[in-house]
C-alpha cells in the first residue's frame, strides 16, 4: 500500500529515525555532538542537502541511466554540500569553524546517499521531498538531543546561539561537570545508552 | 604422534569439589581485606564510608540492571560486591559519594552487564570505571590534594608525582620498607604493600588467581624500571620504588588477574603480564600520566583475545 | 551504444551544471566570506597584535600589489601616528599551511608581535601554536633583519614541545613576513601616509 505524503514525512521522525532506528550516519553523530549547538547546526546542514538532493534526483530519475546512477548522485550531493559549506562560511562563520571537516564529509554520509538510492530514485517528487525533510528533521532532532545530553553532563550547561541557555549548576550547585561525556568515548557510551532507551520505548 | 600422557576418565557420578563463583568472590574479598583494613585504620571512618558506599552501590546497580534486562538476579554470586570492593581500593578516602556511585555504575553496568554479565567483560570493570572517573574529575583523584587534610607521620606526597616532576633523587627519602608497610599516600586499599602481597599469595595458593600473571607483571615492571634506571639513574627511579608505589601491587594481584579479561594458557599469561608491567613503567617514566597501571591493564585486556590465539594444537585437527 | 552515449551525455551535463552553479555560488559569497574571515579569524589576531591602537585596523587597511598578488596591510595608529602594520604570511606546517599574522613597527623596524590565524595542525600538539602564547611571544621586539629558526636547528626560538614542525613553520612564516616587509617598505611608507591623515 503506498504511503501518503504525511506518512512519508512522519516516518523519519520515529520509525526510521536515522541514527537511532536505522543506526546510519554515525560519523557526524559521534563527532560533532559535543554541544547542542553543533548538533543542531550539523543537522540543519544535512537536512538542506537531503531535501535538495532528494528533490533533484527524483526529478531526474527518468534521465539518470541505471549504470552510472551512483556517480550522478554523488555529483548532485557534492554540489549541494559545497553550496552549504560556502553559505555557512558566508553567514555562520563561527559554527563553520567548529564543525570544520564534518561539513564536507556530508557527501559520504550514508543517510544522504541511502535516501537517494533507496527512495528518491524510485519515488515521486512530492514524496521524495517529504521523505528528505522528515529524515532530515529526525536527524537534526537526534543530533540536538545527543548534543544536549552530552553538553549538559559534560559542561553543566547548555547554550544554543546565545538565545537559549540552561545551567545545571543553578539547580544543583554541587554538580561537577562530568567531562568524560564530551570526550570521544563518552560519545559512544552516550549514544549506546540512548539507543538502549529508544529501543526500550519501541514503536 | 602419540602422546605418552595418560588420562584417567571415570564414569559418572562425579563429585562437585565445592568451588563456585560465589566462593571465589568471597575468597578474593577476604584477601583484599588484608589491604583494606589497614587502609581504613590509616584514613579513618571516611575510608570505611567509601568502601561501604562502593560495595553497596555496585550491588544495587547490578540488581537494577537484572530487573531492567529481565535476567535472573545475579547479586548472590558476589561478583558485584567484589567489583565494588576493588574499585574502592583504588579510590582516595575523600572521594565524594556521587563520584563513587557514578564509578560503580560504569563498572557494573557499562563494564560488565552491557557485555553480557559475568565472564563476558572484555575489560576489568573496576579499572574501566576508575579510568573514566579519573579522566572526568582529575582534581578529586589527585592524591596530593585529595588527602591534604590528613596528618601523617610520613611524607604525605604521592611518590610517583615526585619522581615524575623532580627525578629519581627526589624519592630517595622513601625507604622501601616504609613503602611496603603503607607509609605513603594513595588509594584506600592500594598502599599497604605487605597486605596486598599476602592476599595475593593466599589467592595464588588457593588457585583463584594465576601466579603466572602476577609474577610476570611484577617481573615486567622490575625489568623495565631497571632498564630505565640504568639508562639514566638521575631521571628514573629504580625498580624497587616502582614495585611498591602507586597501583603496582594491587594491579599485579587484583586488577590484571581478573578472569574473563586475562589469558588462560601459560605462554600468553607470561606475555600478558610482562607487557602490562613494561607498559606501566613506560607510561610512568615517559608518558604524560602519573600512574600507568590503569592504562597498562586496559591495554593488555585489549590484547588478551590476540594472546589467546597462542594455544596448543587441537588433536586430530589438520594444519 | 545508445546507452553509452546517454551515460556520457548525462554525466557531462550534470557535471557542468554543478560546476556552473558552484562557481556562481562561490562568486556570490566570496566577499561575504572574506568579511567573515576578517571578523572571526584575522580580526582577533590583528587586535591582539595591534592592541591599544586608536583606530580600527581592519577598516584602515591598505592594499599593495606584490608582483601578481595583492596584499592587505592592517594599519594601527599609536599616539596619533600610523606607524605599525600587521599582515599575514604562510608557512608549511604538519597538516597544511599555517597563517601567521605579523606586526611590524615601521619606525624602529622591529616586530611588535605575531599570532597564528589559520592552521590545520594536530589538536593538542601543533594546534597549541594558536592558543599557547609561549611560542609567538618570543617574536616580540626582534629586529626584522634576523633570520629565525628553532633552537633544534641552531636558532633562537624555543619550539613548543612535541610540535617542532609546527614551530618551524611559524618561524618560516615570520621570516618570510620580514623579508616581504623589507622588500615592500617603500610602498608601505608611501601608502601609510594616506591613512595617517
Amino acid at each position: 500500500m503506498p504511503k501518503t505524503i504525511v506518512q512519508e514525512f512522519t516516518k523519519g521522525l520515529w520509525q526510521e529515525l536515522p541514527p537511532f532506528r536505522l543506526v546510519l550516519g554515525l560519523c557526524p553523530v559521534l563527532g560533532v555532538t559535543t554541544s547542542m549547538e553543533n548538533g543542531l547546526g550539523m543537522g540543519i546542514a544535512t537536512t538542506f542537502v537531503l531535501v535538495g538532493s532528494n528533490l533533484l534526483i527524483s526529478m531526474l530519475r527518468s534521465v539518470i541511466p541505471q549504470k552510472v546512477r551512483i556517480a550522478c548522485f554523488i555529483i548532485i550531493i557534492a554540489a549541494f554540500v559545497t553550496i552549504v559549506e560556502l553559505l555557512m562560511q558566508a553567514y555562520t562563520y563561527p559554527l563553520y569553524l567548529k564543525l570544520g571537516v564534518f561539513i564536507p564529509l556530508i557527501v559520504v554520509n550514508c543517510i544522504v546517499l541511502g535516501r537517494a538510492e533507496a527512495f528518491a530514485y524510485k519515488n515521486k517528487i512530492s514524496s521524495s521531498m517529504a521523505d528528505g525533510l522528515g529524515i532530515g528533521i529526525g536527524f537534526t532532532m537526534s543530533l540536538g538531543a545527543l548534543g544536549a545530553v552530552r553538553e549538559l553532563l559534560g559542561h553543566g550547561s547548555v547554550t544554543v546561539w546565545g538565545d537559549f541557555s540552561y545551567n545545571l549548576l543553578s539547580a544543583f550547585p554541587s554538580f561537577q561537570p562530568f567531562s568524560f561525556m564530551v570526550q570521544a568515548p563518552g560519545a559512544f557510551i552516550c549514544l549506546g545508552l540512548m539507543l538502549c532507551l529508544i529501543n526500550a520505548i519501541g514503536d | 604422534m602419540h602422546s605418552t600422557l595418560k588420562l584417567t576418565v571415570s564414569h559418572a557420578p562425579f563429585w562437585h569439589n565445592g568451588s563456585s563463583i560465589s566462593s571465589k568472590s568471597r575468597n578474593i574479598l577476604l584477601a583484599s581485606l588484608l589491604a583494606v583494613v589497614p587502609g581504613c585504620f590509616q584514613y579513618g571512618m571516611a575510608a570505611v564510608g567509601v568502601v561501604a558506599m562502593s560495595i553497596a552501590s555496585a550491588i544495587l546497580w547490578e540488581l537494577l540492571i537484572n530487573f531492567i534486562s529481565r535476567r535472573p538476579i545475579s547479586v548472590g554470586d558476589g561478583n558485584a560486591a567484589l567489583i565494588g570492593m576493588i574499585f574502592a581500593m583504588m579510590l582516595p578516602a575523600t572521594t565524594p559519594w556521587w563520584a563513587v556511585v557514578t564509578g560503580t555504575f560504569f563498572a557494573v553496568v557499562i563494564g560488565k552487564e552491557i557485555f553480557g554479565g559475568i565472564g563476558a567483560n572484555p575489560f576489568n570493570p573496576a579499572v574501566l570505571a576508575m579510568t573514566i572517573v579519573m579522566l572526568s574529575w582529575a582534581d578529586l583523584f589527585d592524591f596530593n590534594s585529595a588527602l591534604l587534610n590528613y596528618q601523617f607521620d610520613f611524607n604525605a606526597v604521592f611518590p610517583l608525582v615526585l619522581s615524575k616532576a623532580f627525578g629519581a633523587h627526589a624519592v630517595e627519602p622513601f625507604a622501601l620498607t616504609d613503602l611496603l608497610f603503607g607509609k605513603q599516600i594513595g588509594g584506600i586499599g592500594s598502599t599497604y604493600g605487605i597486605g596486598l602481597i599476602l592476599g595475593g599469595v593466599y589467592l595464588m595458593f588457593r588457585g583463584y588467581i594465576r601466579w603466572e600473571i602476577s609474577v610476570s607483571f611484577l617481573a615486567g615492571i622490575f625489568a623495565a624500571a631497571l632498564g630505565f634506571n640504568i639508562l639514566n639513574p638521575e631521571l628514573y627511579a629504580g625498580p624497587g620504588f616502582h614495585l611498591l608505589t602507586g597501583y603496582t601491587l594491587i594491579g599485579a594481584f587484583f586488577l590484571a588477574t581478573e578472569d574473563s579479561s586475562s589469558p588462560v594458557n601459560f605462554i600468553p599469561m607470561l606475555i600478558y603480564g610482562v607487557l602490562g608491567g613494561a607498559l606501566t613503567v613506560m607510561i610512568r617514566n615517559i608518558g604524560t600520566h602519573i600512574d600507568g597501571v590503569l592504562y597498562a591493564v586496559l591495554i593488555i585486556n585489549l590484547v588478551n583475545p590476540l594472546l589467546d590465539k597462542i594455544r596448543p594444537k587441537a588433536i586430530g585437527k589438520g594444519v | 551504444m545508445n546507452d553509452m552515449v546517454k551515460m556520457v551525455v548525462v554525466l557531462t551535463v550534470l557535471s557542468s551544471v554543478a560546476g556552473g552553479v558552484l562557481a556562481a555560488v562561490n562568486k556570490g559569497t566570496a566577499s561575504q566570506i572574506e568579511a567573515q574571515q576578517l571578523k572571526f579569524v584575522k580580526g582577533p589576531a590583528i587586535n591582539a597584535i595591534l592592541d591599544g591602537a586608536s583606530n580600527d585596523p581592519i577598516k584602515d587597511r591598505i592594499q599593495i600589489a606584490d608582483g601578481a598578488v595583492e596584499r592587505s596591510f592592517f594599519v594601527g595608529k599609536f599616539d596619533g601616528k600610523a606607524n605599525t602594520i600587521a599582515f599575514e604570511e604562510f608557512g608549511k606546517g604538519f597538516g597544511g599551511d599555517i597563517g601567521v599574522m605579523v606586526g611590524v613597527n615601521i619606525d624602529s623596524d622591529k616586530l611588535v608581535g605575531a599570532a597564528v590565524t589559520v592552521h590545520t595542525e594536530t589538536p593538542g600538539l601543533g594546534a597549541k601554536a594558536k592558543d599557547d602564547p609561549s611560542l609567538v611571544s618570543q617574536f616580540k621586539g626582534l629586529p626584522v633583519t634576523d633570520s629565525l629558526t628553532v633552537t633544534k636547528d641552531g636558532g633562537q626560538i624555543n619550539a613548543i614541545s612535541g610540535a617542532t614542525i609546527t614551530s618551524r613553520a611559524v618561524c618560516v612564516a615570520v621570516t618570510k613576513a620580514m623579508n616581504t616587509y623589507q622588500k615592500m617598505k617603500p610602498q608601505i611608507q608611501e601608502e601609510i601616509q594616506k591613512v595617517g591623515k
